[in-house]
C-alpha cells in the first residue's frame, strides 16, 4: 500500500477522473462565468466585450442594494432560528433523561424530507391575511398584531425567512446533535460534579467543543441565506413589486426575464465573492476564538 | 507498475471518449426532418396545445393542411409557459423547430441572434396582409418594419367583468363611469362582505394591464408614450393614473392578499360569487359566460369624470404586440415551413372565428361566425370592435416595462405611494430615455 502512496504518478492517476470531473462540472461553468460577466450577451447572440461595464452598472443598481440586504436578514434570520433553536433541541435529544427522544428526532427531521413547494403552499395559507392561522390566532386572542405577511415591505422578508429555517432546521439539528454527542461525557460530568448546573455545564463545556461543528453550520446558514431563491419565487414571486429580490432572484430576472445573460454573470459572480468573503470570516472569527 | 499504468490509461481513454460522444451525439428524435424518401415533408411545430382553447384551433388547422399540402407531415412539440426559455435552449444548442409559436420579446432576441427567419419578401407574407384585418397591422409588422412571425389573433385586451346579481343585491349602479363610482362602489361591496375586485396581482402583467386601462383613459397610446427619447419623466396622463390606482387601493377595490394571489384563486373567488368584479382580458369571456351565464357582464374603463369615459371608453386597453408563427431558418424545408406557418395561422384564426366566435383575429374569414355567441363577445363585436378609437402602442424597452411591472404590483400594497410610483419611473425612463 504504502508503495502506491508514495508514487506520484499512480496517485496523479487515481485522482485524474476525479479532478476532470470536478473541473468540468464546477470550475470550467465558474470560469465561463466570470469570463462572460465582462461581455454583453443575451444568451443567444455573438459576445461583445464591455469590460467591466456590466460590474460599474450592478454596483449603482438599486435592486443590488434590496437584495443584499435581503440576503442579510434571511442569514440571520436562519442563523438565529436554526442554530439557536437547533442547538436547544439537541441539548434536550441528548439528555438520557428525555423522555421519547426518538420521537422527537424524527419528529425534527420530518420537514426537511418534505417539498419546497409543499412547506411554501402550507405556510401562504398559514400567512393568508384574511383566513390565515396567524391571523386568526392573533385575533382570538385580541392582540392587535394582525399582518399582511406576504405584501409587507418589513415583514414579509422574515417571514419567508421563517419557512426557509423552519423548514431546514431538521438539517441543522442533526449536524449540531451528531456534535453534542460527539462530546465526551466524561467532560461534562466532571462540571457537573464540581458544582455546575446542566445548562452552564453545556454553556462551559459542550458548546465550546462543537467549534468546528458550529463553524460549519454558520458557515451554511449563512450563504443558504445569501443565496435564498426558491421560497422567495414560490410565495411572492419575489414581489411584491422587487420587494423580496435576493441576488440568487437578481440573476434569474436579469438571465431569464430580460435576456441579459452578461450582467445575470457579473451578479453571480459577485454573488459567490460574497459567499466566499462570508466563509473566511466565518472561519477567521471560529479560529480566532480558538488561538485566543 | 508499467502494466497497471498502461490499464488504468486505457481505461481513462474509454471513458474520456465515451463521454465525448454521448455528449456530442445528436439526437435525431429532435431534429429537423428534411424531405422524406416518398416526398413527405415532416415539419415540427412548436405550437401552444394544452386546453380547448389551444388545442381545437391547432388540431382543426393541422386537419385542414393536410387536404391543402397532403405530402407536409406535422410533429407537434407543445409549448410550455416558460417565458420562452425552452424555445431559447432550442436556439442555443442549434435545435431549432422547423416552426415556432413565439411573441415579441422572444422573437426580439431571436432576430438579434438570427434565430428567427425575416419574412418581409415572401409571396405568403404579401398575401398574409392582403387578408389582415384592419386595425391589427401592429400584430404582424414588428416596431423595426420587419415581419417575424404569422399570427393567429388580433389585439387582445383586457376589460372589467363584473356580476350584474352582486351590483344589484348591493345597490350599485352601472356601469361604474369614473373613478370616484368606482372607489364608492368598493366602499359598499367591501361592507356588504364581497371582495371588491378580484386580480390575480401574483403575476404582475395585469396589474400593468390595470394601470394601462386608466392611462388610456386620458393617453389613448398607453405605455407607447414611453419608448420616445427624451421622455425623462413621467408624463400627466400616467401620474393621473398611479394617483387613481392608489385612490382605488385605498378605498379597499383590491383583496388585502392580491399580490400573492393567483389566476385560479383570483378567478375561482369571482365565479363561485364572493368578488363582484374581475379583470382579465377579453379570452376570459367565454369561461365567465359559462360559469355565470347572464349574471356577469364587462364594463368600459372608468375614467376621472363622466365627460372623459364618454370621449375615452373607445380606447382600448390592449396593444398590438407581434407574435405568431415563425420559421427557423435553419430549416431544412424554409420554403415550406413559411406556406405552413402563415396556413397554421389563418386556419386557427378561422376556427376561432367561425367554431369560438371569437371576431379577434388576425385574418378576414369568409365564412359565418358560429352562432352560440356568447352575449358579452356579441357586445364587443357590435359595440366595441366597429367604434374603437385608438389601440394602446407597444412598449419595447424591457427596463421600462419590468420597472411599469414592478411598480403597478407595489401600489396595491399599503406603505407604497403614487409618489415611490412616480420617483421609480422616472429614475429608469432617465436612465433609459
Amino acid at each position: 500500500m504504502n508503495k502506491y502512496l508514495g508514487n506520484k504518478s499512480a496517485l496523479a492517476l487515481f485522482l485524474l477522473p476525479a479532478l476532470i470531473l470536478y473541473s468540468v462540472i464546477l470550475i470550467y461553468p465558474v470560469l465561463q462565468t466570470v469570463l462572460r460577466s465582462f461581455y454583453d450577451w443575451d444568451g443567444l447572440s455573438t459576445l461583445t466585450f464591455s469590460g467591466l461595464s456590466n460590474y460599474r452598472e450592478l454596483f449603482s443598481d438599486p435592486l443590488l442594494a434590496t437584495s443584499l440586504k435581503n440576503g442579510l436578514i434571511f442569514a440571520i434570520v436562519l442563523a438565529v432560528f436554526q442554530i439557536g433553536l437547533g442547538t436547544l433541541l439537541a441539548l434536550i435529544c441528548a439528555d438520557p433523561r428525555t423522555r421519547g427522544r426518538k420521537i422527537l428526532k424524527t419528529s425534527y427531521f420530518i420537514p426537511v424530507v418534505l417539498s419546497v413547494t409543499v412547506v411554501c403552499q402550507l405556510w401562504i395559507a398559514i400567512y393568508d391575511p384574511t383566513n390565515g392561522l396567524i391571523n386568526r390566532l392573533f385575533d382570538l386572542l385580541n392582540i392587535p398584531y394582525q399582518q399582511n405577511w406576504l405584501s409587507s415591505p418589513t415583514a414579509s422578508i422574515i417571514a419567508i425567512a421563517f419557512v426557509n429555517a423552519w423548514q431546514f432546521m431538521g438539517y441543522q439539528f442533526a449536524l449540531l446533535y451528531a456534535g453534542v454527542k460527539s462530546v465526551p461525557e466524561d467532560y461534562f460530568e466532571a462540571a457537573t460534579i464540581d458544582g455546575c448546573s446542566k445548562w452552564r455545564a453545556h454553556w462551559h463545556v459542550t458548546l465550546p467543543l462543537m467549534r468546528e461543528t458550529y463553524k460549519f453550520c454558520f458557515i451554511i446558514a449563512i450563504t443558504s441565506g445569501i443565496g435564498a431563491f426558491v421560497q422567495m419565487l414560490i410565495m411572492t414571486n419575489g414581489g411584491p413589486g422587487t420587494t423580496n429580490y435576493t441576488m440568487t432572484f437578481m440573476i434569474y430576472r436579469y438571465a431569464f426575464m430580460e435576456s441579459n445573460y452578461g450582467y445575470a454573470c457579473a451578479v453571480s459572480v459577485l454573488l459567490v465573492l460574497i459567499s466566499l468573503l462570508a466563509t473566511v470570516v466565518i472561519n477567521k472569527l471560529f479560529d480566532r476564538g480558538q488561538t485566543a | 507498475m508499467k502494466k497497471t499504468y498502461r490499464s488504468w490509461s486505457a481505461a481513462l481513454l474509454v471513458l474520456t471518449m465515451s463521454i465525448g460522444l454521448v455528449a456530442c451525439g445528436e439526437d435525431n428524435s429532435t431534429s429537423s426532418k428534411s424531405e422524406a424518401g416518398d416526398g413527405t415533408i415532416k415539419l415540427k411545430v412548436y405550437a401552444q396545445h394544452f386546453d380547448d382553447d389551444t388545442i381545437k384551433p391547432f388540431d382543426y388547422a393541422v386537419e385542414e393542411l393536410k387536404k391543402k399540402m397532403p405530402n407536409v407531415e406535422i410533429e407537434l412539440d407543445p409549448a410550455v409557459q416558460d417565458g420562452g426559455q425552452k424555445l431559447k435552449t432550442y436556439a442555443a444548442t442549434g435545435n431549432m423547430p422547423d416552426i415556432y409559436l413565439a411573441d415579441w420579446s422572444v422573437l426580439q432576441t431571436f432576430a438579434k441572434s438570427k434565430n428567427v427567419e425575416v419574412l418581409d419578401n415572401y409571396d405568403t407574407t404579401a398575401e398574409f396582409k392582403k387578408n389582415l384585418n384592419p386595425g391589427v397591422e401592429s400584430r404582424l409588422v414588428a416596431p423595426d418594419n420587419h415581419v417575424y412571425a404569422y399570427p393567429e389573433t388580433g389585439i387582445e385586451f383586457q376589460m372589467i367583468y363584473y356580476n350584474k346579481s352582486i351590483f344589484e343585491k348591493v345597490g350599485i349602479k352601472t356601469p361604474l363611469k369614473t373613478i370616484d363610482q368606482m372607489a364608492d362602489a368598493a366602499k359598499k361591496l367591501k361592507a356588504a362582505g364581497y371582495v371588491p375586485m378580484s386580480i390575480f396581482a401574483k403575476e404582475k402583467w395585469i396589474t400593468t394591464a390595470f394601470y394601462n386601462g386608466l392611462v388610456t383613459r386620458e393617453q389613448p397610446h398607453g405605455f407607447g408614450a414611453l419608448d420616445q427619447k427624451g421622455v425623462i419623466a413621467l408624463p400627466k396622463a400616467f401620474v393621473t393614473a398611479a394617483q387613481q390606482m392608489k385612490q382605488l387601493q385605498r378605498a379597499g377595490l383590491f383583496d388585502a392578499n392580491a399580490t400573492n394571489t393567483n389566476y385560479d384563486q383570483a378567478s375561482s373567488l369571482f365565479y363561485q360569487g364572493k368578488a363582484a368584479m374581475f379583470v382579465n382580458g377579453q379570452w376570459e369571456i367565454y369561461s365567465s359566460q359559462e360559469k355565470l351565464g347572464d349574471q356577469v357582464d364587462w364594463m368600459y374603463w372608468p375614467a376621472k369624470d363622466e365627460a372623459t369615459y364618454e370621449n375615452s371608453k373607445y380606447f382600448i386597453d390592449g396593444s398590438g404586440s407581434p407574435q405568431g408563427y415563425a420559421v427557423s431558418p435553419s430549416s431544412k424545408n424554409k420554403e415550406t415551413a413559411v406556406k405552413v406557418a402563415a396556413f397554421l395561422a389563418t386556419k386557427s384564426a378561422e376556427y376561432r372565428y367561425t367554431q369560438l366566435g371569437s371576431p379577434i383575429v388576425s385574418q378576414k374569414v369568409d365564412k359565418p361566425m358560429a352562432s352560440n355567441v356568447p352575449a358579452m363577445m356579441q357586445r364587443v363585436v357590435k359595440e366595441l370592435l366597429p367604434n374603437a378609437q385608438e389601440y394602446a402602442q407597444l412598449l419595447s424597452n424591457t427596463k421600462i416595462q419590468n420597472t411599469i411591472n414592478d411598480n403597478t404590483q407595489n401600489l396595491m400594497v399599503d406603505n407604497f405611494s403614487e409618489q415611490d410610483f412616480v420617483n421609480n419611473l422616472n429614475s429608469t425612463l432617465e436612465k433609459e430615455n
